[in-house]
């Protein structure tokens, strides 16, 4: 699904040169963050104070650990998005802003590489 | 790059305005949202790790979570969580279009400093 028209598409209009892409990820992250909110609370308040087995076993089911991952991509990705965003507004040498996004997109994808073994190695008990 | 001193617009908060509840929410989403991503998702990968890692990292990380340092950590992110979650909702709702007018603006303000506090407290209460 694309929400652009062709020649915004082309032009990638904006400030930004990217057009309305990284304003449309953002919007449609939230709603995938929203969605998994209620799962994430109920998940939350259930494991808080578990002790290992308990909490193991939670987490070897393959709906919790499907769950895990897509949350962890959601959110990962909204927060380079958000942090993206800060950087952009308050960081004016422009040296540093560049290395900080650099920073912030490598550490956000390396978070989300690290949950997704983690989980993936919960649920297959290994 | 230039060295000319141009004339800033003022800061939002602070003397030079009246005080908003807008201006206040704006930068509270941002401040949550930051806070989130320097603690409290580092913080939820470490228990994924630690869980993923063995008993003792994981037993490890649960006697600090339950120490007062952890406790407060956990209660600021909550409150930062449903803070952040109450903010993101507004902000969806104008990209509707909806609630755009002043008066709505300052209500749904209200709403979600309501709703932010009464859910992490809810959400503490449950959890604790």
């Amino acid at each position: 699904m694309n929400m652009q028209n062709p020649l915004a598409r082309v032009r990638g209009t904006g400030s930004s040169g990217e057009g309305s892409h990284h304003w449309r990820s953002q919007r449609y992250s939230a709603l995938i963050l929203l969605l998994l909110t209620v799962w994430i609370l109920w998940l939350g308040v259930s494991l808080a104070g578990a002790d290992y087995a308990t909490a193991r076993s939670a987490m070897s089911s393959p709906f919790n650990a499907g769950m895990t991952i897509m949350l962890a991509g959601t959110v990962f990705y909204h927060t380079q998005l958000g942090l993206q965003v800060v950087i952009e507004d308050y960081v004016h040498i422009a040296t540093l802003e560049f290395a900080l996004l650099l920073i912030v997109r490598f550490a956000c994808l390396v978070a989300f590489l690290i949950s997704a073994i983690a989980a993936l190695k919960l649920a297959l008990g290994a | 790059m230039s060295t000319t001193k141009r004339p800033m617009s003022p800061y939002m908060l602070g003397p030079y305005y009246k005080f908003q509840i807008t201006s206040l929410l704006s930068i509270l989403n941002r401040l949550t949202g930051v806070f989130m991503s320097v603690v409290s998702a580092p913080l939820l990968l470490c228990w994924l790790i630690a869980l993923a890692s063995g008993e003792e990292a994981y037993t490890g990380l649960s006697a600090f979570l339950g120490s007062v340092l952890g406790i407060l950590i956990i209660a600021a992110s909550v409150f930062s969580f449903s803070f952040h979650l109450m903010g993101g909702i507004r902000h969806l709702i104008w990209d509707a279009g909806w609630m755009l007018e002043n008066e709505q603006v300052r209500l749904s303000g209200w709403v979600a400093i309501i709703g932010s506090v009464l859910l992490t407290l809810v959400v503490l209460g449950a959890g604790l």
